[in-house]
C-alpha cells in the first residue's frame, strides 16, 4: 500500500501549483546537508570519544594502574607481529626510491654524490617514524581492535568490569605503554634496514661508494628531534585511536571486523594528521634557513 | 536488604524490551526469573550491576538507587552482587585457576600467590581443582560454567545473580548447582536465578517472576504458579508450542 504510493509519488511531475514547495522533494533537498550534518556529528563523537580514551589512558599512567608483566608482554607481541613486516616495507621503499632517485638524477646532472645525504635526512625526521607508523597503524591496530572487540561481543569486557577490573587499565594502558615505547625502536631499526637497502642499491645499481653514500652530516639535532617525537605521537595515537575502536564494538563477529577495519583506517589517518602537523610545526620552530 | 525495581523500562532502537517491570526481590531469598527466550531475562539482572542503564524507572538495593551512578561507584555494589553470565564467559588469556583469581586480586587487592591458593578452593568446591592450569578454550561448556560460578563466589557476594546456571549442564551436575543455590541460601546469600531448568524451578525456587511482554506478568511461589489458572503460564510450564502466548520473531 504506502510502497504504490512512494513510487506513484517519485514518477509523477511535481504538484502543478507552484507556490507550496512538494514535501517530498524538500525532504530530498535536505538529504544532502542533513547526511553531512549526521557525519560530522558522528565523526565529532568519535573524536570526543578518543580524547576523552587518551586523557583516561594518560591519567592511570601517572597513577600507574598497569598490571606487571602485561606491558612486557604486549612490546613483545608488537614487536613480533611488525619486526619482518616493517623491514620488508622499509627495505623496499628504500630500494625503489633509491633506484627512482639515482635514475632521474643520472638524467639531470649525473652528480649521485648528494643522494644519500639527502635522503638520510628525509628518512631521519619523516620516512623512517612515518612509515613505520603506518605499518603500525595497520599490524598493530587492526590486532588490538580485533582482540579487544572480540572481548567486548563475548560479554568478557562485562565480565572483566564485574570481576573489578578498569578495562582501560587493563586492557588499553598496556598497549598504550608498549607501542609508545616500540616505535622508537622499530623506527630506528626500520631506519637501519633502510639505510642498509638504500645503500646497497645505489652501490650495486649505480657504483656509488658506500662511504660517500652514507653521510650524516646534513643531519641536525632538530631533525632528530622531530623525528623522535613523530615516533612517541604516533605510538601514543596508534594504540588509543584503535583501542577505542574496539570498545566500542557491537553485534557479533561482524560487529569485530567492521571494528577492526574502523581501527586501521582511523589509525592510519590519525597518523597522516599528526605527521602533518608535526612537519609544519618543525618546520616553524626550526626553520630551514636557520640550519 | 531487598531489590527493588519499579517500572523499569529499556529499550534497544525500535526494540522495547522491558515495559514497566516491577518487582521486589526479598533478603535470603531464591528467586527465579523465568520467561520465553529473547523476554529480557539477562537485560533485567544487567541493570542491577551497572552493565545496562535503565531508560526510565528505578532499580533500588538495599534501599539505594543503582541505576545512574558513576561507572566507578559500580566496583563496591560489584563485590556485593556477583554475577555468573549466561555464556560462562571466562577471560579466554587467562588460565581457569587465574579466572578465578581475578576477582579476588581486582575488589580485595589480594597478593597473587594468595589468591592463587583461595581460587584453588574454590575451584574444589566445584569439582574443577583439576583443571586449574588449563585454558578456557580447552573446557566443555558445562566445565566453564562450573568454573565461572567458582569465579563469581569467590567474592562470597551477598547476592548472586545466576544467569541460566544448569543450561548445558549434565543432571547430575545441575542438581549439584541446584544444591549449592540452596546450600548458599544458608549463609544468608540472596539469589536470582534466571534459568528455564523446570526441575530447578520447581525444587528450589522460593518465588517465581514469569515475564512476558516486559512486564512481571505473575510473581508467586511454585505451588501458586502451578496453580494459576493463567493460559500463558499454563503453556510455558508445560511446554506447549500452541497456546495464547505471542513469541515475536518465532
Ligand atoms: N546489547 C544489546 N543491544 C541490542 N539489543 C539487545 C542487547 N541486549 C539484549 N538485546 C535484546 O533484548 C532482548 C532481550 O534479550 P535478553 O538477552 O535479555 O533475553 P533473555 O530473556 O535473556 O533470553 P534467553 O533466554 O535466550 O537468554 C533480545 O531481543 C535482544 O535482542
Ligand atoms: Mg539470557
Amino acid at each position: 500500500m504506502s510502497r504504490t504510493r512512494d513510487i506513484r509519488s517519485a514518477d509523477s511531475p511535481p504538484a502543478p501549483p507552484a507556490s507550496a514547495p512538494d514535501p517530498q522533494r524538500v525532504a530530498l533537498l535536505l538529504r544532502p546537508p542533513l547526511l553531512v550534518g549526521a557525519a560530522a556529528l558522528g565523526g565529532a563523537r568519535v573524536a570526543r570519544g578518543i580524547a576523552s580514551l587518551f586523557a583516561g589512558t594518560l591519567l592511570r599512567a601517572i597513577n600507574r594502574q598497569s598490571e606487571r608483566g602485561a606491558v612486557a608482554e604486549q612490546m613483545f607481541n608488537i614487536g613480533n607481529r611488525s619486526l619482518f613486516f616493517v623491514a620488508v616495507t622499509l627495505g623496499f621503499i628504500a630500494l625503489v626510491s633509491v633506484f627512482q632517485v639515482c635514475l632521474q638524477l643520472n638524467r639531470v646532472t649525473g652528480d649521485l654524490s648528494k643522494v644519500g645525504l639527502e635522503l638520510i635526512k628525509l628518512m631521519v625526521h619523516e620516512s623512517a617514524p612515518s612509515l613505520t607508523a603506518m605499518m603500525l597503524a595497520t599490524r598493530v591496530g587492526a590486532g588490538i581492535a580485533a582482540e579487544i572487540g572480540s572481548m567486548v561481543v563475548t560479554e568478557q569486557v562485562d565480565a572483566l568490569r564485574m570481576s573489578g577490573v578498569d578495562p582501560v587499565s587493563y586492557l588499553i594502558l598496556p598497549r598504550f605503554l608498549a607501542c609508545l615505547l616500540m616505535t622508537p625502536v622499530l623506527a630506528v631499526f626500520a631506519f637501519g634496514v633502510a639505510l642498509g637497502s638504500g645503500t646497497a642499491m645505489a652501490y650495486v645499481a649505480f657504483g656509488v661508494n658506500p662511504s660517500i653514500f652514507v653521510d650524516f652530516s646534513a643531519v641536525t639535532a632538530a631533525d632528530v628531534g622531530i623525528g623522535v617525537v613523530k615516533c612517541f605521537c604516533f605510538g601514543a595515537a596508534i594504540p588509543v585511536v584503535s583501542g577505542y575502536c574496539g570498545l566500542t564494538t557491537f553485534g557479533g563477529s561482524e560487529g569485530v571486523g567492521a571494528a577492526t577495519t574502523r581501527a586501521v583506517i582511523n589509525a592510519s589517518l590519525a597518523v597522516l594528521a599528526l605527521d602533518l602537523l608535526l612537519t609544519v610545526a618543525g618546520f616553524m620552530l626550526f626553520p630551514p634557513s636557520a640550519a | 536488604m531487598t531489590i527493588e525495581f519499579r517500572d523499569l523500562h529499556k529499550s534497544f532502537g525500535a526494540q522495547h524490551v522491558l515495559r514497566g517491570l516491577t518487582m521486589t526481590i526479598e533478603r535470603g531469598e531464591v528467586f527465579f526469573i523465568i520467561g520465553t527466550s529473547g523476554v529480557g531475562k539477562s537485560v533485567t539482572i544487567k541493570h542491577l550491576v551497572g552493565l545496562l542503564q535503565p531508560d526510565s524507572g528505578e532499580i533500588l538495593v538495599d534501599g539505594k538507587p543503582v541505576h545512574g551512578l558513576a561507572e566507578r561507584e559500580y566496583y563496591p555494589l560489584r563485590k556485593r552482587l556477583g554475577m555468573v553470565f549466561q555464556h560462562s564467559t571466562l577471560f579466554d588469556s587467562l588460565t581457569v585457576l587465574d579466572n578465578v583469581a581475578l576477582p579476588l586480586r581486582k575488589h580485595q587487592r589480594m597478593r597473587m600467590s594468595a589468591a592463587r591458593e583461595a581460587a584453588k578452593e574454590r575451584l574444589a568446591v566445584v569439582q574443577m581443582e583439576r583443571y586449574a592450569d588449563r585454558w578456557p578454550a580447552e573446557l566443555s561448556s558445562g566445565m566453564r560454567k562450573r568454573v565461572a560460578i567458582a569465579r563469581t563466589l569467590t567474592l562470597e557476594p551477598q547476592y548472586v545473580l545466576f544467569d541460566e546456571p544448569t543450561t548445558g549442564l549434565d543432571p547430575v551436575s545441575a542438581r549439584r548447582v541446584d544444591e549449592m543455590i540452596k546450600r548458599l541460601q544458608t549463609l544468608d546469600v540472596t539469589s536470582v536465578v534466571v534459568s528455564h531448568d523446570l526441575t530447578s524451578i520447581f525444587t528450589i525456587a522460593d518465588r517465581i517472576a514469569f515475564i512476558y511482554q516486559g512486564q512481571a506478568h505473575i510473581i508467586g511461589t511454585p505451588e501458586q504458579l502451578r496453580a494459576a489458572d493463567d493460559p500463558i503460564v499454563q503453556q510455558f510450564i508445560s511446554g506447549r508450542s500452541d497456546g495464547p502466548m505471542e513469541t515475536p520473531g518465532f
